[in-house]
């Protein structure tokens, strides 16, 4: 996923000289490639992300094309004001990117895990959010974040999980991209990292339809209408909070709906870290683990299927 | 012929800040005249287009003075009469505080330390582009609290942007008092010259004085952004508004704005 995203960011500089890359000294190594293919367009603004992004809202006035590269507990939690008002209210085309979003950097501990961006940036007018799960969502992504000329974040989680789509995709903002069919009248809506891990769940006996969702914002009522349709409840997976992210985007969506569907939100539940550790163990702290997250999904389905109105619209086992 | 006569600025100031009721007006005297050389002399801008690729800058980022700037870009004809008088009614453009989405203006500000970023990067795309375009930043003295203006300061220097001009309003109020007694900046020139600018001290509100130091820096591309520190007195121009900072926060009424009014009509007659 992250040779993608290299490869994305090269392909895009040599595509069009006024894509500049801008970093806040950060992406050692991660950007040699880069580097060597397009010296002029590389530009680290220093530990310095107030500036760096303001800077990137001068460049884009002026025709340039800025991608801002930071770790997203920085890009974009620590600039948010900046993004609000010198990049989106002026709807400039800059790229966000927000590495190592979630818990990926779990010795660090809370300073640099980023569980609350997608709230964070989500409300604010004229942001696109996009979250890849794999190398080909990645791609896909970085393809669309460049088309749409507007202000976009692009959230970078644990990329090493493997693939989720057989091969490349082509990606709409709004859109859903299915990535299981299923027996079950039951959807797992995931995004980023837990992509994999839904799928796991699916395979693993659940027998679910699993959708990743690489674009938070927008999202599509019409699909998302489509698959509220035919099933009795939603499960979605995010490794983020489970407050303003993926699983309140769907949630807010199928409230508006006519018909009612619990929806299980998995995610991080509204609290800090409390242990360092590997990545694998900061998931079992958050419940967000596979057999975990099986735990919860069953307690969800057997409420679901309880005679009466469901108990709960959101899980709370 | 446009003149951008002190006076007539401060006129407009008031006129609009009495009709819409509203605040800032010493913090947009002082910038008067920093405002007024600057549109008559030095910046280059195609009257057909206020977003011209080929335009100088202006970042107004203490956007509390936009007033002064509104006067500006009115006598440009880039704002309409209808701007100036109806300003603050329902369903009008002009905010409070600069809005990019005002023609002229180049970026949102009023929440402070934003402006000098974006103009860094207005100056950065200038040298990109090798375009000899200048970009002028107009910062206050309050607003030199922000740590982004630090940031920028470095990244200007490092990255060489002798096309950056930063003016410094000081006005030596921000808003809840006297800056030495709020957060003391020291001597904001030597600052800016340890920062890796060419700065100088000049007199606010002389416009000859403020003429030389724009004509002198644009013309000095020696890979040093520009610093001109302009002491200047807040709410200049009506006596018993100067150094009175009451006047960032208070509303004219129908008998202030008269006597602030005859004022500037006793100082106009004065001018040759």
């Amino acid at each position: 996923m992250r040779n993608a995203f290299s490869d994305a960011l090269v392909a895009a500089a040599l595509a069009d000289s006024k894509v500049l890359l801008l970093t806040g000294d950060h992406g050692y190594a991660l950007f040699d490639a880069f580097r060597k293919a397009r010296p002029e367009q590389y530009i680290n603004c220093g530990v310095a992300e107030q500036n760096m992004v303001g800077v990137a809202a001068g460049l884009a006035k002026a025709g340039f094309k800025p991608i801002v590269y930071g770790l997203a507990a920085f890009v974009p939690v620590r600039v948010l004001e900046q993004i609000k008002i010198d990049v989106c209210y002026e709807s400039l085309p800059v790229i966000l990117i927000g590495d190592g979003a979630g818990l990926v950097y779990s010795h660090l501990g809370a300073s640099h895990q980023s569980t609350e961006d997608i709230a964070c940036v989500r409300a604010i007018p004229e942001l696109t959010v996009l979250s890849p799960a794999d190398r080909f969502e990645m791609t896909a992504t970085m393809r669309l974040a460049l088309q749409l000329a507007s202000p976009v974040y692009l959230r970078v989680g644990k990329s090493d999980r493997g693939d989720v789509h057989p091969g490349p995709i082509e990606l709409r903002a709004g859109q859903l991209v299915q990535v299981r069919k299923g027996a079950r009248r039951i959807a797992l809506l995931a995004t980023g990292s837990m992509v994999k891990t839904a799928q796991e769940l699916a395979d693993q006996g659940l027998d679910a339809e699993v959708w990743s969702v690489p674009s938070i914002k927008p999202l599509s009522s019409q699909q998302l209408a489509e698959i509220t349709s035919r099933v009795d409840g939603i499960v979605t997976l995010e490794e983020h909070s489970i407050m303003g992210g993926l699983g309140a985007c769907v949630a807010e969506n199928v409230a508006g709906q006519r018909r009612p569907l619990p929806i299980c939100r998995i995610g991080v539940e509204d609290r800090f870290s409390s242990y360092c550790g590997t990545w694998d163990y900061l998931l079992q702290e958050h419940r967000l683990d596979l057999p975990s997250v099986k735990q919860r999904v069953d307690a969800f389905l057997f409420n679901c299927t309880r005679r009466g109105p469901p108990e709960a619209t959101a899980c709370t086992d | 012929m446009n003149t951008f006569n002190a006076t007539h600025i401060r006129k407009v100031i008031l006129d609009m800040a009495y009709s819409g009721a509203t605040v800032h007006i010493g913090c947009a005297f002082s910038i008067v005249e920093l405002l007024a050389v600057l549109y008559r002399n030095h910046l280059q801008l195609d009257l057909a287009d206020p977003a011209s690729p080929t335009r100088d800058y202006l970042v107004l980022s203490k956007g509390h003075g936009v007033m002064a700037q509104y006067a500006c870009l009115h006598e440009l004809g880039w704002l309409t009469d209808d701007d100036i008088g109806q300003y603050f009614k329902n369903g009008t453009r002009l905010k409070g505080l600069a809005d990019a989405r005002v023609p002229g203006v180049e970026a949102t500000t009023g929440t402070l330390g934003h402006g000098l970023s974006v103009a860094t990067g207005l100056a950065l795309a200038a040298k990109l582009n090798k375009t000899n375009q200048t970009c002028y930043a107009l910062v206050g003295d309050g607003e030199l609290n922000e740590g982004a203006i630090w940031e920028a300061a470095l990244f200007a220097a490092h990255f060489k942007l002798d096309n950056l001009v930063l003016m410094v309003d000081k006005n030596g109020f921000q808003a809840m008092g006297p800056t030495d007694e709020v957060i003391a900046l020291g001597n904001i020139e030597e600052k800016f010259r340890a920062f890796g600018f060419d700065a100088v001290t000049i007199d606010g509100h002389d416009e000859l004085v403020i003429d030389a130091a724009y004509a002198r820096f644009k013309a000095t591309r020696n890979g040093r952004p520009k610093a001109i520190v302009a002491t200047s007195v807040k709410g200049k121009g009506v006596s018993f508004m100067e150094n009175n900072n009451l006047w960032h926060y208070t509303r004219l009424t129908p008998e202030t704005h008269a006597a602030a009014i005859a004022e500037l009509k006793r100082d106009e007659t004065r001018t040759p």
